[in-house]
């Protein structure tokens, strides 16, 4: 059996009296399409950060290829090949569009910062390659068009799509969106559908997703994961999800 | 290939305009020694922008809020000082080349105390950091105050000036903007505005937020050593009371009045604030400072107040192509300076505002003061707001009603 690429051991944190995450075990393999869902305060947020090392885990382990990465810094985190997107958007507002994801492409610099200061041909070429990979990306989730403007004059759906480009400018091995789809309207849904997909198929990415929408999630996902304050009430395949008594009673009755 | 080309070529060119202003200033105060005055003012304009311009670096470009900048400029100045009190005497170099080893000693020193108060700015946020950069001002000037051999309240005399160093200041200053305008160019850039909008963003994205900061406040600090270096060896002669904390204000003023970020805007609003206070001393007539009636000053202040009032209104209410929207502040600033010249002379009527008068000279500080309000109730963004000055946007400017042009 391979090593799964991300995988959480009875992961755990408590916020003063509140354990937020409590005992949440999962194996998230290469190339999978991986859902995480649960109602409010459930906890996904905050598995987010623990991944990402915006928390140190309380107990339990956090294996990424095989090796325990609970509490490492969160630009190490990056480096080691994971990136995210944010359930309340944080991009660099004042940048542009293009910008933005160019600074997710940073930290693949091979340039030192002299050679910025005194911008020299080594610097001006990585500025070059960066800027072409991000409006690659920019294509990709069909921003290209407005590269120039300002993240912040961006309407929300787009200020969603450009988080998940400039997540994929890192070119991370596995990619964790936090609601990526809240308050786009149900064609633009459609579209970050493909986009998804394709993000999986033709770049080869491991993604994890928290997701509200049910028909969103489980149209997509081929694994999920449902958390109930802060405990994992089921695990499995979506058919066996939306059957699950427990998930049903979470959701008290909502249609999922 | 042809990058180094152009970049040779534009560094030829930027020596020439250097040592062509250098020798123009020399001739003008061997013409008349009583000009010798304007030679300093050009040697501190360059000393101020290369300020404004570094602490916008930590402030405007990373973010953080320093707003004890004087103090590395005393550090500066007196590493510089105690190096060539220490080392003139026996160094084998000129004096001219003795200035690039001061400006480097003092931007070692200077940007090992960055250091030191940048590792701090890693806990603390906001005003918390600001309290901090002071404080860490004031303790330096103290320090300094009470140490004899750094000669305490009466300054420190450096035997070993150089008087002729405007070249070296304005170098200083260029290179000081190239240095963070080649950095906004580059993703390393990108990195440090990131760390501007968003930590939690960019450490997300990979970008190590504590390497950012932390170099922002050492190039920062050190620009601002070297400066104090040059101005130390210029004058021959500092005392803790250059580097108060009015200054370290001064600096931050410039650069919130230039926008926060712009590189541009500083350099503007350098040259600017550190020139009003210095207007006064041109309005001379027959050997005496121009005289200021009650009645003008009365009615100036009408004419602003009121000027002020309808500039902003119509920046608000009229989104107009850029060009327009100029044409209408020239008017009303116009018509506000017509309206004092008018209104001044009625006033001028009243025998108590006719009769009472002040030189010129005595209203420096005051038009410093009027000049920060209005530009900020006009502009509160700064004059620049994030945007730097580029050729191709000053052209876009110039032309006649097409607002369409800008990409958006
Ligand atoms: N830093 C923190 N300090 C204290 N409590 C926290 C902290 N972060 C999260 N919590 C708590 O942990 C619980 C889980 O929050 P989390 O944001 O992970 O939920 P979520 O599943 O993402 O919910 P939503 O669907 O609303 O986004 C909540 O009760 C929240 O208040
Ligand atoms: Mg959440």
């Amino acid at each position: 059996m391979t090593t799964p690429l991300l995988s959480l051991d009875e992961a755990t944190i408590k916020f003063g009296g509140l354990t937020a995450v409590n005992k949440v075990s999962f194996d998230i393999e290469r190339g999978d399409l991986f859902g995480l869902i649960g109602p409010n305060g459930a906890g996904k947020t905050t598995c987010f950060n623990l991944i990402t090392g915006v928390y140190k885990p309380t107990s339990g382990k956090i294996l990424f290829k095989g090796s325990e990465i609970g509490g490492t810094p969160p630009n190490r985190i990056a480096e080691k090949g994971i990136c995210r997107t944010f359930q309340n958007i944080r991009l660099f507002p004042s940048l542009s569009v293009v910008e933005n994801v160019m600074v997710g492409a940073f930290l693949r610099h091979k340039t030192n910062i002299f050679s910025a200061f005194l911008y020299l041909p080594g610097a001006i070429r990585e500025t070059e390659q960066f800027r072409a990979q991000a409006m690659a990306l920019l294509e990709v989730v069909d921003l290209a068009d407005v590269a120039l403007a300002r993240a912040a004059d961006l309407p929300y759906g787009k200020q969603r799509r450009l988080e998940i480009a400039r997540a994929m400018a890192t070119q991370p091995d596995l990619l964790l969106l936090d609601e990526p789809a809240a308050g786009m309207n149900p064609q633009e849904k459609e579209e970050l559908h493909l986009v998804v997909r394709r993000i999986r198929d033709e770049f080869q990415k491991t993604v994890l997703l928290i997701e509200h929408d049910m028909r969103f999630v489980m149209g997509l996902c081929e694994k999920i994961v449902v958390l109930d304050h802060g405990e994992e009430i089921a695990a499995g395949p979506p058919e066996a999800i939306r059957n699950d008594p427990k998930v049903i009673e979470a959701y008290l009755g909502e249609a999922v | 290939m042809k990058i180094w080309v152009v970049r040779i070529l534009s560094i030829i060119g930027t020596l020439v305009a250097v040592f062509g202003f250098e020798f123009f200033m020399r001739g003008l105060v061997a013409q008349d020694q009583s000009l010798d005055y304007i030679y300093r003012l050009a040697v501190l304009a360059g000393l101020f922008v290369t300020l404004a311009v570094s602490l916008n670096l930590i402030n405007g470009i990373t973010g953080q809020f320093s707003i004890g900048h004087a103090s590395f400029y005393m550090v500066g100045a007196y590493a510089g000082a105690t190096l060539t009190n220490s080392l003139y005497k026996i160094q084998p170099l000129g004096p001219e080349t003795w200035l690039f080893v001061v400006a480097l000693g003092g931007a070692v020193a200077a940007g090992i105390a960055g250091l030191i108060v940048g590792l701090h700015s890693l806990r603390l946020k906001g005003d918390y950091l600001a309290i901090v950069t002071l404080g860490f001002g004031e303790i330096i000037r103290i320090i300094v105050f009470n140490q004899p051999f750094l000669g305490g309240s009466f300054g420190l005399n450096i035997a070993d000036k150089n008087d002729k160093s405007l070249w070296a200041v304005l170098l200083l200053a260029i290179l000081c903007i190239a240095v963070c305008r080649n950095l906004c160019q580059t993703p390393h850039g990108l990195a440090f505005l990131a760390v501007r909008e968003d930590e939690v963003a960019s450490s997300a994205m990979g970008v190590n937020v504590t390497r950012v900061k932390v170099t922002a406040f050492i190039v920062g600090s050190a620009f601002a050593g070297a400066a104090g270096a040059l101005l130390g060896v210029y004058d021959g002669l500092i005392t803790p009371d250059t580097f108060r904390m009015d200054v370290s204000f001064l600096i931050l003023t410039m650069v919130v009045l230039g926008g926060t970020g712009s590189i541009t805007g500083s350099v503007i609003a350098a040259l600017l604030l550190f020139s009003i206070p210095e207007w006064p001393r041109f309005m001379v007539e027959g050997g005496k400072p121009w005289q200021v009636t009650g009645a003008t000053l009365l009615a100036g202040a009408i004419c602003l107040i009121v000027s002020v009032y309808l500039v902003k209104r119509t920046i608000d209410e009229y989104h107009g192509p850029q060009r327009t929207k100029t044409l209408r502040i020239v008017g009303i600033v116009g018509g506000g300076i017509i309206g004092t010249v008018l209104l001044g002379t009625v006033f001028g009527l009243i025998p108590v505002l006719a009769n009472r008068t002040w030189d010129v000279g005595a209203l420096r500080m005051v038009f410093l003061a009027v000049t920060l309000i209005v530009l900020m109730l006009i502009r509160p963004q700064g004059i620049f707001g994030h945007e730097e000055f580029g050729w191709q946007k000053a052209m876009k400017a110039l032309r006649f009603g097409k607002p369409g042009a800008n990409p958006t």
